[in-house]
């Protein structure tokens, strides 16, 4: 169960050098080349109790409980697989009579398919895929890609470098890092949501104006803008292409029959997508410029935040650009990945701090740090060793999360009982979780656990098409002619999308039924969940927007709305228990995952349909504890 | 907790209490419009096909020019209800947005500011939610009805986003019993329920635990309140019910009038369908029908009921369509000069504000941007529209963002 890699720390600082010294280009190649860690996951854990426990005793709190294999068992299906475990899954653990079945069940369900699907949502949500959007910012790609990623257990300082390093063709399978681009138009916005998204702080406000309370200027912000200078998504072929292939075409169909031409319009965009433009180094200061330090229009070199500034390798200097007309930013000279590799960077502080704190607040609900999206470069958070360790884990670990996560779910604080803040003492000290809300994914897909034995058996194990993908996958070979064909012969306008969806979905092969897919499986081109929308889920438009607060029609919905219809796994274990207390006992452990307590057995007396009906709107089950 | 107390506290729970301007409000003379009526018609109205025909002959492709009841107003044929009404309707036919894409212009024309990647604005009836509900509202101020963008309250807490009706003839989705559940049981379930809650609660309970089973009365008390019945048709009074057609706009329709007698601040009635790229005469005169009669009935209904002094309806729509007919007969986007609607709390009624160019291609004289728009709805209910708010991130936004009241609409 351990993660035997091997470790070599002087790989990783050789790396981070070569990364700041040179403007890599092919910087991806060179960070899988790190060899793999080798390090203890019982020894982190280990490790991560002793600082928690010295700060018990400095503030004199007593240890937390430890939880039984009940609690645990429970916990750890929501925490590593997003969902509450299945009966069968529950007496199968509670029955393993091995003394180390907890580390084994850690092991087996971070690498099972529930963990591809629950760890998905999460990074969808961080990243921002949106299910639903306008047609060529269709995000199926961008899905799959993070997909993939979680699959391979990419670690995340590449995958994150990978994202906003990333270009070339939006549908291409594999690509689909270019959704982090193409999902939002405005290249400053999307500057400041990738510094929320990596490095946890909020710089927003330096885009129109100085930060209010912090330093950050809006020179600030043109600086580091001006790394990513001229990146973007652009739909059209290329000039010269246009010409050569396709413009005669083009003015002949728009003559001739709109349809035709939309069609020839649309199926050239979707080979043709991309994102272009790899930095400048140079940005302009805006027209509104309102301070004394600069003009309107004038040029700005990049800058980072903080921290050493990587080499950039200009070929116009800032005076020549400055004396050019204020449209030009100057030539493109690979200044996006220098900040790719500046920001997620083992040697960028913030980097690893925002990502700890986001993963310590996935796992145990509560803030390491401070604020995901508004951390500053001081803050360690209530327990700042406990910080500096997680981060050293994090870096030891090379940014594997599944061996992050691994380290914190052996963990004697995880395995502690949850507490429920309160304002009465003692304070919380970061000893370990505290009770909260499931997500809205969660809680739906723990529905999923009531319904079938087999709850993750739907989630996809290889790349699924859509009509993108599928459409630029067939247009590799297609010559200009050929799209005159497709528009003037093919399925037409009406139908061209509807039919490359439909092959797309053949050539995925059997999905199975949509009432036992989770959450994650939905998307753009199966609608959005929309219970899932009710209980709370992120619309992704922004960072960090799902929310865990109730709302009538919520509330509305689990009362009246939640059928258990009789072929479900619930009922028919229902049906196979003879007795009373054998029914009761099944309800106990399907829905809360436990033995039904002395003093519940007074609920016996009452129908089980209506302790199905109250278990299920309980407090108890909608809460992680 | 009574009833009229139980949206209010429900919504908000673990939250401070909202930022009332009634005061304020009341201070400003305008505050006539007690209600609003906001029907979006999202796609793009067609300003040429339908209230904006004072144009050159040509921008009006199939559209034929047909009188109304009031001197010196002229529809196109597809609304001859409409034209019967007119006297009850101001048209405004300079509307601007700098918006020309569905889900921007839609967004811009609902927040009065840009989509932007960092922040979501709250809708218009957001605001008037958050600013002017009280403890004794008995109903939800916001209630948006029909598909499409249900009305979100962007960075304000969740609670003052829309309470969506889906479908006007069904109510509430699940504001029912499963029938085949007896109120006795439902009951005994309710009990089942509260002492496994208090159970967890003396162990687990937080603000978080606590705000679970005070929305679970809430919504009981939802379930079980005198006002639920604003939101079945059925209980209607036959002789306004008979006003309207079937057609679920229709029966939106009824239910906003039926809300707004009721107290209801901002009802959002959502008419999509209108984006005609192509066929736009097969496709539209069936969409336009519905508008046609909903909005007559409506007119008719408020009427009836005096409250149409105290309600302001308003028709709207993300951007319009350009004045020439593409080779697929139909309309492209078009955000300089599109047409849109207001009647009853003081306006003007029975004239035409603002003109475009005789070939219809920019917004000429009467120029109202949509930011201009929303101010004024603001400033009719009394509320500033320079009413400002933090996002989560201390970012100050306004209302109408750089919008200002129009106040010569009014009487």
């Amino acid at each position: 169960m351990n993660f035997n890699k091997k470790l070599s720390i002087l790989t990783l600082i050789l790396l981070a050098a070569v990364a700041f010294t040179l403007s890599l280009s092919a910087g991806e190649s060179e960070r899988q080349s790190a060899q793999a860690p080798e390090v203890n996951v019982s020894e982190l854990a280990l490790e991560i109790d002793q600082v928690v426990a010295a700060e018990l005793k400095l503030k004199g709190q007593a240890q937390r409980p430890q939880i039984d294999d009940f609690t645990f068992c429970r916990r750890i299906y929501l925490d590593a697989i997003g969902r509450i475990p299945t009966i069968g899954e529950l007496d199968r653990f509670i029955a393993d009579a091995r003394s180390d079945k907890r580390a084994r069940l850690i092991d087996k369900l971070l690498h099972s398919k529930g963990y591809n699907s629950h760890w998905y949502n999460y990074w969808a949500d961080l990243l921002r895929v949106k299910d639903i959007g306008d047609k060529l910012h269709h995000s199926g790609n961008y899905s799959e890609w993070i997909k993939e990623s979680v699959r391979s257990n990419k670690p995340y300082d590449q995958m994150a470098y990978e994202l906003v390093n990333a270009s070339g063709d939006l549908y291409k399978p594999g690509n689909g890092a270019t959704g982090f681009y193409a999902r939002e138009p405005m290249p400053l916005d999307h500057l400041a949501n990738s510094v929320k998204t990596f490095l946890g702080m909020s710089i927003e406000c330096a885009q129109c104006h100085n930060h209010p309370y912090e330093d950050w200027t809006q020179q600030d912000f043109y600086q580091l803008a001006a790394f990513t200078s001229k990146t973007h998504l652009r739909v059209e072929p290329l000039r010269e292409e246009e010409a050569k292939l396709y413009a005669k075409h083009r003015a002949i169909l728009k003559n001739r029959d709109f349809d035709e031409w939309i069609v020839y319009r649309e199926s050239i965009r979707v080979k043709h997508a991309a994102i272009y433009g790899n930095g400048t180094g140079y940005m302009r200061l805006p027209h509104d410029y309102q301070y004394k330090d600069g003009e309107p229009h004038q040029v700005m070199d990049a800058n980072v935040l903080f921290g050493d500034m990587p080499e950039v390798s200009y070929k116009v200097s800032k005076e020549k650009l400055q004396s050019m007309s204020k449209k030009q930013f100057g030539p493109e000279i690979g200044a996006r990945s220098a900040m790719a590799d500046w920001m997620t960077s083992p040697d960028n502080p913030m980097f690893t701090k925002a990502t700890v704190n986001r993963l310590w607040h996935s796992i145990m609900g509560s803030e390491l740090v401070g604020q995901l999206g508004g951390l500053t470069q001081e803050e360690m958070g209530a327990h700042p060793a406990l910080t500096e360790k997680l981060i050293s884990i994090m870096q030891v670990s090379q940014y594997d999360t599944k061996l992050f996560l691994s380290a914190l779910f052996n963990s004697r604080a995880y395995q502690s009982q949850a507490l429920a803040l309160t304002t009465t003492p003692p304070p919380y000290i970061l000893d370990g979780p505290i009770v909260r809300r499931l997500p809205a994914e969660v809680l739906v897909d723990s529905f999923l656990s009531l319904k079938t034995p087999t709850p993750d058996k739907y989630v996809a194990t290889k790349f699924r098409w859509d009509g993108f993908t599928h459409f630029y996958d067939k247009s590799k070979d297609m010559t200009a002619k050929d799209f005159v064909d497709y528009s003037v012969s093919g399925p037409g306008r009406q139908e061209f999308q509807n039919r490359e969806e439909r092959e797309a979905m053949k050539r995925n092969g059997q999905m199975g039924p949509k009432a036992l897919w989770r959450v994650s499986t939905f998307g753009r081109n199966y609608k959005n969940h929309w219970l899932a929308m009710l209980m709370g889920k992120s619309n992704r438009e922004l960072i960090d927007d799902a929310t865990l607060e109730p709302n009538i029609p919520q509330i509305l919905f689990m009362m009246n709305g939640l059928e258990a219809p009789e072929d479900t796994l619930i009922k028919r274990k229902l049906s196979q228990a003879t007795t009373k207390p054998e029914k009761m006992t099944t309800l106990w452990k399907a829905i809360l995952s436990r033995m039904p307590k002395e003093s519940e057995k007074v609920l016996f007396e009452n129908e089980p349909d209506d302790i199905l009906w109250a278990l299920i709107n309980s407090n108890e089950f909608r809460f992680s504890k | 907790m009574d009833r009229r107390d139980f949206i209010y506290r429900v919504g908000m729970t673990g939250a401070s209490l909202p930022f009332l301007n009634a005061t304020a409000a009341s201070e400003q003379a305008a505050a006539q419009a007690k209600s609003v009526i906001y029907i979006f018609l999202s796609g793009g109205l067609s300003q040429y096909d339908s209230f904006n025909v004072e144009v050159d002959n040509p921008v009006l492709g199939k559209s034929k020019i047909i009188n109304s009841n009031t001197d010196g107003i002229r529809v196109s044929h597809y609304y001859p209800k409409l034209a019967q009404q007119m006297d009850k309707l101001l048209v405004l036919n300079a509307m601007k947005t700098n918006q020309g894409a569905h889900p921007a212009g839609t967004y811009k024309m609902l927040t009065s500011y840009n989509p932007r990647a960092t922040v979501t604005h709250p809708e218009l009836g957001a605001w008037v939610n958050k600013s002017l509900t009280t403890q004794q509202d008995s109903l939800p101020n916001f209630v948006s009805i029909g598909s499409g963008r249900s009305g979100t309250a962007g960075f304000f807490p969740g609670q003052w986003s829309a309470l969506p009706v889906k479908n006007p003839s069904q109510g509430i989705d699940f504001a029912k019993r499963d029938p085949s559940i007896g109120g006795d049981t439902f009951k005994k379930r309710l009990n089942i329920l509260d002492s496994l809650n208090s159970d967890f609660q003396g162990k687990y309970g937080a603000r978080d635990t606590q705000s679970y089973i005070d929305t679970y009365s809430g919504a009981l008390k939802f379930m079980n309140s005198a006002d639920i019945d604003a939101f079945e048709l059925n209980r209607e009074d036959p002789n306004i019910v008979k006003l309207y057609n079937k057609s679920d706009f229709s029966r939106s329709c009824l239910l906003a009038g039926r809300l707004v007698e009721r107290g209801v601040r901002f009802v959002k009635v959502n008419l999509g369908g209108w984006d005609y790229h192509d066929d736009i005469y097969g496709r539209m005169p069936s969409n336009a029908n519905k508008l046609d009669s909903g909005l007559s009935s409506l007119l008719t209904h408020l009427t009836q009921k005096g409250l149409l002094d105290s309600t302001l309806v308003v028709v709207s729509t993300e951007f319009g369509r350009k004045p020439e007919v593409n080779p697929n007969v139909g309309r492209d986007h078009h955000p300089d000069g599109f047409t849109c609607l207001m009647a009853g709390a003081g306006v003007k009624a029975g004239q035409i504000y603002g003109s475009t160019s005789k070939d219809g291609v920019y917004a000429d004289e009467g120029i109202v941007d949509v930011t201009d728009f929303n101010a004024t709805i603001a400033w009719r209910m009394g509320i500033d529209p320079g009413l400002e708010e933090n996002s989560a991130s201390g970012r100050p936004f306004t209302l109408a963002n750089r919008g200002e009241a129009r106040p010569e609409l009014f009487i």
